[in-house]
């Protein structure tokens, strides 16, 4: 397999798995956003969480489900009931949350009340901010995942939008071990070193068992942070980086010799 | 995801979710530590019967009883008798008197050993966040340093720094264990945080503990995070020696 084969056989299997996760949240955004219109933009609390709970479930009963947490947040103050919501359900490996009809499956509460001391602005937050910014799909870590997943994740949103105006994000959390397990066959098929990095830099996966998860990835020369230098997907130049599509990640690759 | 949520009131319920697996007792105990140290169960409410809380949990009652009396050897739910009887988070006041008893009962010894490892943990978090942590994420963590400085919020200022520091080494175990030692350890560690000067000098050992993860000097950010810790612990035992008096 020639370099260009294998990174581009690499480069299709991170969009084909992220993809995959995006294709789902896509077909809840559309949902909600229908919902949404069909409501002339006038929603409670209540009804969001019974379209969420109803669209979200399902995924995350599957068997062998990728996607460990999911749901909905709301734009402050887009809903009628109240300033700030969430509807976010955690899957059966998620030991956070509230009873359901599925007794693996649980509602995530979290603090609405803007005055309480536990309330945080999750506006502030990258899975809500840089998708409020750029108008799209967004992957957000590795990252620790204390209240949620209590676990090493990555977070996936998309915005939701009624006419032009941003009223929320549509998303799911899946676990960074299981995204190894996927990607690892992958990129190591690649002669060199490849490694996966996010938009921050921060490395998914490398062949280089060296390179830990979570680090950032430096280069040799100055210790900058390699990242926003995606080269054009020929697979073929040294030290290159390669987009991975519209998921924000690249493939990092080194050439040996 | 919601990393930026802390619980709630109806999410104190899903504290009390089913559990499965082995160690019931100890995972019945992590969880409503954790719950209790993130603020989801709040000082002086009550607790569920044991046979409710047994029930809740789907764990048998003798389980729910161990797990609640070794919350109360850490002092952190206490038992009330008679007709409004029950087990309650332990009141702050209550708090308050008990961590004196328990650092007039700790050995010296003993409270230097669980600096020790508090600062092993804390101190390698700083270590890795400094090599890891982006901008974006140190424009985060200032976001939990204040100007505020009353005792209460210079103790959740601690303990919400530490856990972003933790969070920041991209380590879920040191995360988990930075949970568990705040709960076990936190109150009695930060008991220099009554003291006004020191909760000025603590801020700015977070202040320099920010600008050494900025600088991406992992040494730095693990010395001062060792002498901030270092000094409450000089701080705690003095003040037992003044208690033993």
């Amino acid at each position: 397999m020639t370099l260009a084969t294998a990174t581009n056989d690499c480069v299709a299997a991170v969009c084909a798995t992220f993809g995959s996760v995006f294709a789902v949240i896509d077909e809840w955004r559309v949902s909600i956003e229908t919902l949404i219109d069909a409501s002339a933009g006038i929603l409670d609390s209540a009804q969001v969480d019974t379209e969420i709970e109803a669209l979200v479930v399902p995924e995350l009963s599957s068997d062998g489900a990728l996607v460990i947490g999911a749901g909905f947040v709301a734009a402050p103050r887009f809903l009628a009931d109240t300033d700030w919501h969430l509807a976010w359900w955690l899957g059966h490996s998620n030991t956070f949350g509230l009873g359901s009809a599925d007794p693996s499956i649980r509602r995530l509460m979290a603090v609405e009340d803007e005055f309480s001391e536990s309330f945080r602005d999750y506006t502030n937050l990258e899975w809500w901010r840089v998708p409020a910014r750029t108008g799209t799909r967004h992957v957000t870590g590795p990252y620790v995942d204390y209240l949620c997943t209590d676990d090493y994740t990555l977070t996936l949103t998309v915005p939701v939008t009624h006419g032009s105006t941003m009223v929320g994000v549509v998303g799911a959390d899946l676990y960074v071990n299981d995204i190894e397990r996927i990607l690892l066959p992958r990129v190591r098929a690649i002669a060199g070193t490849a490694t996966i990095v996010n938009a921050s830099g921060r490395v998914v996966v490398s062949t280089d068992v060296h390179r830990a998860t979570g680090s950032l990835l430096r280069s040799p020369k100055d210790g900058a942070v390699s990242k926003d230098r995606a080269a054009p997907s020929d697979g073929a130049a040294d030290d290159a980086m390669v987009t991975c599509g519209d998921t924000g990640l690249s493939l990092a690759l080194t050439v040996a010799g | 995801m919601p990393q930026s949520i802390r619980s709630t009131t109806a999410a104190r319920a899903a504290v009390f979710a089913p559990l499965a697996g082995a160690g019931r007792a100890e995972l019945v105990e992590q969880r409503l530590t954790d719950a209790i140290v993130l603020g989801l169960l709040s000082h002086g409410e009550r607790l569920p019967s044991e046979t409710e809380m047994a029930r809740q949990f789907g764990v048998a009652t003798v389980t729910a009883r161990e797990a609640l009396e070794a919350l109360r050897a850490k002092g952190l739910v206490e038992t009330k008798r008679g007709r409004d009887g029950g087990s309650f988070v332990t009141s702050s006041d209550t708090r308050a008197a008990s961590i004196e008893q328990r650092v007039r009962e700790l050995s010296r010894v003993e409270l230097r050993d669980m600096g020790v490892y508090y600062s092993a943990i804390a101190c390698m978090a700083a270590e890795l966040a400094a090599d890891r942590a982006t901008p974006d994420d140190i424009d985060q963590l200032e976001r939990t340093l204040t100007d505020d400085a009353d005792e209460p919020r210079a103790r959740r200022e601690e303990g919400t720094f530490r856990l972003e520091v933790a969070a920041l080494s991209q380590s879920a175990r040191l995360v988990r264990e930075e949970l568990r030692l705040q709960a076990e350890f936190a109150p009695l560690l930060w008991l220099c945080l009554r003291d006004e000067e020191y909760r000025a000098s603590s801020r700015a050992a977070h202040r320099s503990v920010v600008e050494a993860i900025a600088a991406a000097d992992g040494s730095l950010a693990r010395e001062r995070t060792k002498n901030h810790i270092a000094e409450a612990i000089e701080w705690l035992l003095e003040a037992k020696a003044i208690m033993d008096a």
